[in-house]
């Protein structure tokens, strides 16, 4: 058949760990990693990549789930699906990203489109990316004998990329035990790319506020002043009658204005904050911001 | 989307008592093959020995073609064709030497030559053994362009360079009617803008030629004309029409033309320069270069009314933009002009609508061409005008409301019933849906998307409504026919009709009638081709009437047929004789026999002609003449909520009110409206085909957004008015266009309605619903 024609004679491997995938990706130059290809047959079947060998991910099965360091830290296997991240366990422990995993299209594709994959593809509406970003997660990036950690951010930025050869395996996020948001506007209530999203993450030990603005850039961005400035709006220690975190309304609407004027910047005509759409953009992540700081802090 | 109407109480399959004649709900004949996924479509037609074809489309919306060299194209290995305008007969304008008749300008050329007038227009295609090896080649095509400015803004094209030797402007039609000095009490002005919504179709064009020995050519696609079809196909290729067979695949969904005639007319020409059968299949990308859309609209409004909110006159300026060829734009602009003022009487009436020709994508045939527009600016003026009066919206439409023998503003008397009133008050007779305050159990979906977005504090819901109407049957002084063969043979009968069931049920309501006028069990529905008799394109509701009644009319004959020699037994005349329940009873129920019985061992046929009464073209200076067949009408209520903050809107419920002269098949009308609403909606909110410079931006299924089934509100039907139509076979109106219409106004109405903003566009963007 047409689009099936494209894969057929083409090496395909099937490693069980992730020392086999290592080496397979280094011993088969131009071979590309595929776990739910969701992503990568969609551009296949448009003609855009043509892969000369697949390193299938799905028999890994320790990249599945996922397992504790320090107390502190979680480490995801680069292989847990979205279905499985939006599970009541994995969202007890951080509710942020199985609230972007929820959102993350059609149950067909959260069924097997990982979270690796999503870091992968780097898309600019990849939901799981804000969350990542707030949370200030990191990589592991794996090679035949070396393995290294690199923030997400600066995977995603360029600033620190994926080397040939090298494999995603592990992403490392704090476990903060404290209100976590992730908000998606949508042009419509049916599965749809993220408009705009707001990722925001309460740190009370370090009396801290993070908050990374997803699709609105080719990355996420993280409105650092705004986070400093309104983390020192909160009283951390009062609680209002309700147990509710105290903060003046004024600052939460200040906040998203805070947040929207970072992230969208008016800028110069034509660019992306110009215009009709620029205005609309920088009105949906305030009021997202808002929104997300306010039921935080609930 | 759930329907929350009460269906009649019908077994998922044919009940076995017998109630699948009309008026009943018998399942869909291709119901249980397309759920089980063995329907045939197009692009699953195999033949042994195929060559695939791939296209080369236009970069460019303007652009004069300097040269074509399809030598390195040529030279891939495996490429059998390659063809360009230069290899086409009768120079390049398609069927501009065999000009077709029809409601088509042939003004569009199969493969362009010296100029493009649009993105994607087609310049060259390829046959080749393997479809990648044939989309290398024709992007191996060399195209040397000089790139033109292109002509985007249809308001510039009046006095832009022509893009075709007769000029830009396709048609202006004038109405005039009434005292051009009257004045109301009352002014009301509005300024509306419709986007460019696209058929989507979610099959993809698709289609196998096969050479036949004659030297002719057989076509398999999912054609909804296989007549006008071929006689185009055949024109263009300078063959006479009975050398071109066209046979219908299944349709894989149809609420606008499918298979543009570029893609017939290559995919023949390269079977017949190969010798070898070639299969096109487009990608989504190039599905949306190939199919016309609907037409963007401007519309400038002045409604003139009493202090009873009584209509004095109706001044209006209609634009529409039909891009780059002509199609059936002239048509369109017939029926918004027409239907300008809406289901409403007004003595005075003063329009001038112009159809254009740009560089942006054509536009053509879709449900509603031309009524859809004019509806969402009429209904919107209205509500304007409800809200200076401060009446409320259902009243102001009553105190105006046609009814049946009233004018419309062509001078045309509306002989056909017209129960608006009846449709208004059936509409605010049924019960709103629950608020979710009420009911804090159910699961309250926010605007805003799932995404946890929406905050029920920034929730705003408002409650509009619309009427609206929609012509059946081609207009203006066009030859409806349809002809239809019924053929019976012991007890099963077989229908010969070349009606394409484009997804309308065609198939399933001729098996009623057939089983209803006969009372045979079993009805077979031949596949269509084009050495059947011809039946028309499937479009404005024909096939329920022309090809609806030709097959009753056909049945008609073959029961006389059957009943004669019976009757002459029992010694009184067929027309003493009843058929129900497959069962021939004489007037009194003395004497009776099994149909089965009467037709053992005989084979009977007849084939039957429907044709309604002729219309005449509007008058080009006054706008004034007895156009149309006949009109539908339909009301709607729609209920939004609306997150103020994000200008995010959820349609939570759409009421339906519908004028249906008879319901054929309960169901199948349910299920029409309920995907009528659904693309009425996505027009609403979602979809528009958005360029820049004439290239459009979104054309992916991703950035193109069609409504899924949580975008798609419960759709109830308030009620299905029955007020036969005298002059309609069945007395039945079609019912797939007219909600199509009506929705993207009742929306916009219930948009106004919660956030009292004046909601001038379509679709709505959230920027007019928002708050500050």
């Amino acid at each position: 058949m047409e689009h099936g024609g494209n894969l057929v004679n083409r090496t395909i491997m099937m490693p069980a760990s992730v020392d086999e995938a290592v080496e397979a990706l280094a011993a088969t130059p131009g071979a590309v990693p595929v776990a739910g290809a969701t992503d990568l047959m969609e551009a296949v079947n448009g003609g855009r990549l043509r892969p000369a060998a697949l390193i299938g991910l799905g028999r890994i099965t320790e990249l599945r789930g996922w397992r504790y360091e320090d107390g502190g830290t979680a480490v995801l296997g680069a292989g847990l699906t979205h279905a499985r991240m939006d599970r009541p366990d994995f969202a007890a422990l951080i509710p942020a990203l199985a609230d972007a995993a929820r959102t993350a299209g059609p149950p067909q594709v959260r069924n097997v489109g990982t979270l690796g994959g999503n870091i992968a593809t780097g898309a600019p509406a990849g939901d799981t990316l804000p969350v990542l970003a707030a949370l200030e997660a990191t990589a592991t990036l794996a090679r035949p004998g070396t393995v290294r950690e690199v923030p997400i951010s600066h995977l995603l930025t360029g600033l620190d990329p994926l080397r040939p050869g090298e494999l995603l395996t592990w992403v490392r996020v704090p476990l903060l035990h404290a209100p976590q948001v992730f908000l998606k506007s949508t042009g419509r209530s049916g599965p749809s790319r993220a408009a705009a999203s707001v990722a925001l993450v309460l740190d009370p030990a370090r009396r801290g506020v993070r908050c990374a603005v997803g699709a609105v850039a080719p990355v996420p961005l993280r409105p650092l002043e705004a986070e400093s400035w309104v983390a020192g709006c909160i009283d951390w220690d009062a609680r209002g009658e309700d147990g509710a975190v105290l903060i003046d309304p004024a600052a939460l609407a200040a906040f998203g204005e805070y947040v929207a004027a970072a992230c969208v910047p008016e800028g110069a005509a034509g660019g992306e904050g110009a215009g009709p759409a620029g205005a609309r953009l920088r009105r949906t992540v305030a009021v997202l911001a808002r929104r997300a700081l306010g039921r935080a802090l609930k | 989307m759930t329907s929350a109407t009460e269906l009649p109480a019908a077994a998922p399959a044919d009940d076995e008592t017998g109630s699948t004649g009309l008026g009943s709900s018998p399942l869909r004949t291709d119901a249980l093959p397309k759920a089980l996924g063995i329907y045939p479509y197009a692009a699953d037609l195999w033949a042994e020995g195929l060559l695939w074809g791939a296209v080369l489309r236009s970069p460019h919306p303007h652009a004069r073609i300097v040269s074509v060299d399809t030598s390195a194209a040529l030279a891939v290995p495996g490429v059998h064709a390659v063809v360009t305008a230069a290899d086409l007969p009768g120079g390049s304008d398609g069927g501009a030497d065999g000009a077709t008749p029809g409601p088509v300008v042939a003004d569009r050329p199969v493969l362009a030559s010296g100029v493009v007038r649009h993105h994607g227009e087609p310049v060259a295609a390829v046959a080749a053994d393997h479809p990648d090896t044939a989309r290398l080649a024709a992007a191996a095509i060399l195209v040397e362009y000089e790139v033109l400015e292109p002509v985007t803004d249809p308001e510039a094209a009046f006095h832009a360079p022509p893009l075709h030797p007769d000029g830009n402007l396709l048609r202006h039609l004038p109405l005039r009617t009434g005292d051009p000095d009257a004045v109301g009490e009352i002014v009301v002005e509005g300024l509306y803008q419709v986007g460019r919504q696209d058929p989507a179709p979610i099959g993809a064009e698709a289609g196998l030629a096969v050479p036949r020995p004659d030297g002719g050519v057989e076509l398999h696609l999912s054609s909804t004309d296989p007549h006008g079809d071929r006689d185009r196909t055949a024109a263009c290729l300078g063959l006479d029409p009975d050398r071109v067979r066209l046979v219908v695949t299944g349709v894989p969904g149809a609420t606008a033309d499918r298979e543009d005639l570029s893609f017939q007319v290559t995919l023949a020409l390269l079977a017949l320069r190969t010798g070898r059968p070639v299969k096109m299949t487009l990608t989504r990308a190039e599905s949306f270069q190939a199919h016309t859309t609907r037409h963007p609209a401007l519309l400038r409004y002045r409604h003139h009314a009493d202090a009873d909110g009584r209509l004095v006159k109706v001044e209006a300026q209609i634009l529409l933009d039909g891009g780059a060829y002509a199609d059936v734009s002239a048509e369109a602009l017939a029926a918004a002009v027409a239907f300008s003022v809406g289901p409403y009487t007004c003595p005075n009436v003063f329009v001038d609508a112009w159809a254009v020709r740009t560089n942006n994508p054509p536009a053509g045939r879709m449900r509603g061409e031309g009524a859809l527009q004019t509806c969402f600016a009429y209904e919107s003026q209205l509500d304007q005008l409800a809200k200076q009066l401060g009446v409320d919206p259902l009243e102001i439409r009553r105190r105006n409301a046609m009814s049946t023998g009233d004018p419309l503003p062509t001078g045309q008397a509306v002989t056909c019933p017209a129960p608006v009133t009846a449709l208004l008050d059936a509409l605010a007779d049924s019960p709103l849906p629950a608020l979710p305050l009420d009911d804090p159990e159910a699961d309250w979906l926010l605007p805003g998307g799932p995404g946890g977005a929406g905050d029920p504090a920034a929730v705003r819901r408002g409650i509009g409504y619309a009427v609206g109407m929609v012509h059946m049957l081609g207009a203006e002084g066009e030859d409806e026919v349809a002809t239809a063969t019924v053929r019976v043979s012991g007890d099963h009968a077989t229908v010969i009709c070349a009606a394409v069931d484009s997804g309308q049920g065609f198939a399933t309501l001729a098996r009623q009638i057939v089983q209803s006028v006969l009372g045979v069990s079993e009805v077979y529905i031949a596949p269509v081709d084009s050495d059947q008799s011809a039946a028309g394109p499937a479009a404005r509701g024909r096939h329920t009437w022309v090809s609806g009644g030709a097959v009753e009319r056909a049945a008609l004959m073959v029961r006389h047929q059957m009943l004669q020699p019976i009757a002459a037994d029992f010694g009184m005349s067929v027309e003493l004789l009843t058929i129900s329940d497959g069962k021939i009873t004489s007037y009194d129920g003395v004497l009776g026999m099994p149909v089965s019985q009467a037709l053992e061992g005989r084979e009977l046929w007849a084939t039957a002609q429907c044709r309604p009464h002729p219309t005449e073209p509007l008058d080009p200076e006054t706008g004034q003449g007895d156009a149309f067949v006949s009109i539908a009408f339909c009301a709607m209520r729609a209920v939004v909520d609306v997150d103020i903050e994000l200008g995010a809107v959820r349609v939570v419920d759409v009421t339906v009110a519908q004028d249906v002269g008879r319901a054929l098949n309960p169901r199948q009308i349910e299920n029409r409206i309920e995907g009528a609403v659904a693309q009425g909606v996505g027009l609403a909110l979602l979809e528009n085909l958005r360029t820049e410079h004439g290239i459009p931006l979104n054309a992916s299924l991703t950035g193109y957004r069609l409504p899924t089934a949580l975008d798609t509100p419960d759709i109830r039907i308030a009620a299905l008015l029955e007020e036969r139509d005298v002059v309609a076979p069945f007395g039945a109106k079609a019912v797939s266009a007219a909600p199509a219409v009506v929705a993207p106004a009742a929306v916009a109405a219930a948009v106004r309605a919660a956030t009292g903003l004046p909601v001038g566009r379509l679709p709505i963007l959230p920027e007019d619903a928002t708050l500050a």
